[in-house]
């Protein structure tokens, strides 16, 4: 396998570059994917039916809470990448630990305020509003979901190995994917949120 | 301790803070809907595009304009699936 030296190294084999070039374009079909669920709220979000509507639903606080954890969690992740470019194991793993964290109390805030809406009577079934709101948020707290364990594998990894080519790209494909999720709950938190809010 | 935190990327984290700031001006005050709407569209595509610049490194990136291509074949997917079920579901339907 021919390694080259001059770039970073999760860009350092062909292998490499092609498994980044890959996952932008997965990051495309993710772009689509999450249009759809848009598509489906901003036609939804006026039939409330009997239940709620988004301005007595959503409160402002844990939406801010919220967003500034993940918008922390996607800085500490790319000091993470800043990090492993200088070959420092220990700060990576830090870093990406944190964001992890930050993943995980993000998810805390949106599960407690899921429990909320469905104890005021606001559960998925109630109208096509809380269904699409409810598909919508979901699906981006799966995405979340799964960066902790895809995140945590690739915490052991780089424990039990250091940095090769393998890991390096491995941690930066998934800094991307982060970094995805965090553009993603930016549409949620301005078109969902603020809007329902406005 | 210092090398660990470049300042481009606490700039970008401080300013990104600063635009989910500015976008809640469209909720707390009492902004017609083109105005608030604006802001939020304004701020969330600024947003955007500081995690892609400078947090997800396009630029470096060899292939950077087959990842350009990309991201915009994407964005006009997802504008057309958006915009598209707007215009057929809201806009371009009215019951005479």
């Amino acid at each position: 396998m021919k390694i080259d030296h001059t770039v970073p190294m999760e860009y350092s084999t062909d292998e490499n570059k092609m498994k980044i070039l890959g996952f932008w374009i997965f990051l495309g079909a993710e772009i689509a994917l999450f249009s759809t669920l848009f598509a489906v709220y901003f036609t939804l979000q006026s039939n409330t039916n009997v239940g709620p509507a988004a301005e007595d639903l959503f409160h402002l606080s844990p939406v801010m809470i919220e967003t500034i954890l993940l918008l922390s969690s996607s800085f500490t992740i790319g000091l993470g990448v800043h990090a492993m470019r200088l070959g420092l194991k220990k700060p990576m793993m830090t870093f990406f630990g944190i964001t992890l964290a930050l993943g995980a109390a993000f998810l805390g805030v949106e599960v407690y305020e899921f429990v909320t809406y469905v104890g005021e009577g606001a559960t998925i079934q109630t109208s096509g509003f809380l269904s699409a709101l409810f598909t919508l948020l979901g699906t981006h707290g799966l995405h979340v979901t799964f960066g902790l364990l895809w995140g945590g594998a690739i915490l052991l990894q780089i424990k039990k190995r250091g940095f090769t080519p393998e890991t390096a790209n491995k941690s930066f494909i998934f800094s991307l994917y982060w970094h995805f999720l965090d553009v993603v709950w930016i549409f949620i938190f301005s078109f969902v949120y603020l809007k329902g809010l406005m | 301790m210092k090398q660990l935190f470049p300042p481009q990327h606490v700039m970008g984290f401080l300013f990104s803070l600063l635009l989910s700031l500015v976008a809640l001006v469209a909720v707390l005050f009492d902004l017609s809907f083109a105005a608030g709407m604006t802001i939020l569209v304004v701020t969330a595509i600024v947003q955007a595009g500081l995690q892609l610049f400078l947090f997800m490194h396009v630029k470096e990136n060899a292939e950077s304009k087959t990842l350009y291509m990309n991201i915009l074949y994407a964005l006009f997917v997802g504008l057309v699936t958006i915009f598209g079920t707007l215009f057929t579901m809201h806009w371009g339907y009215m019951v005479k």
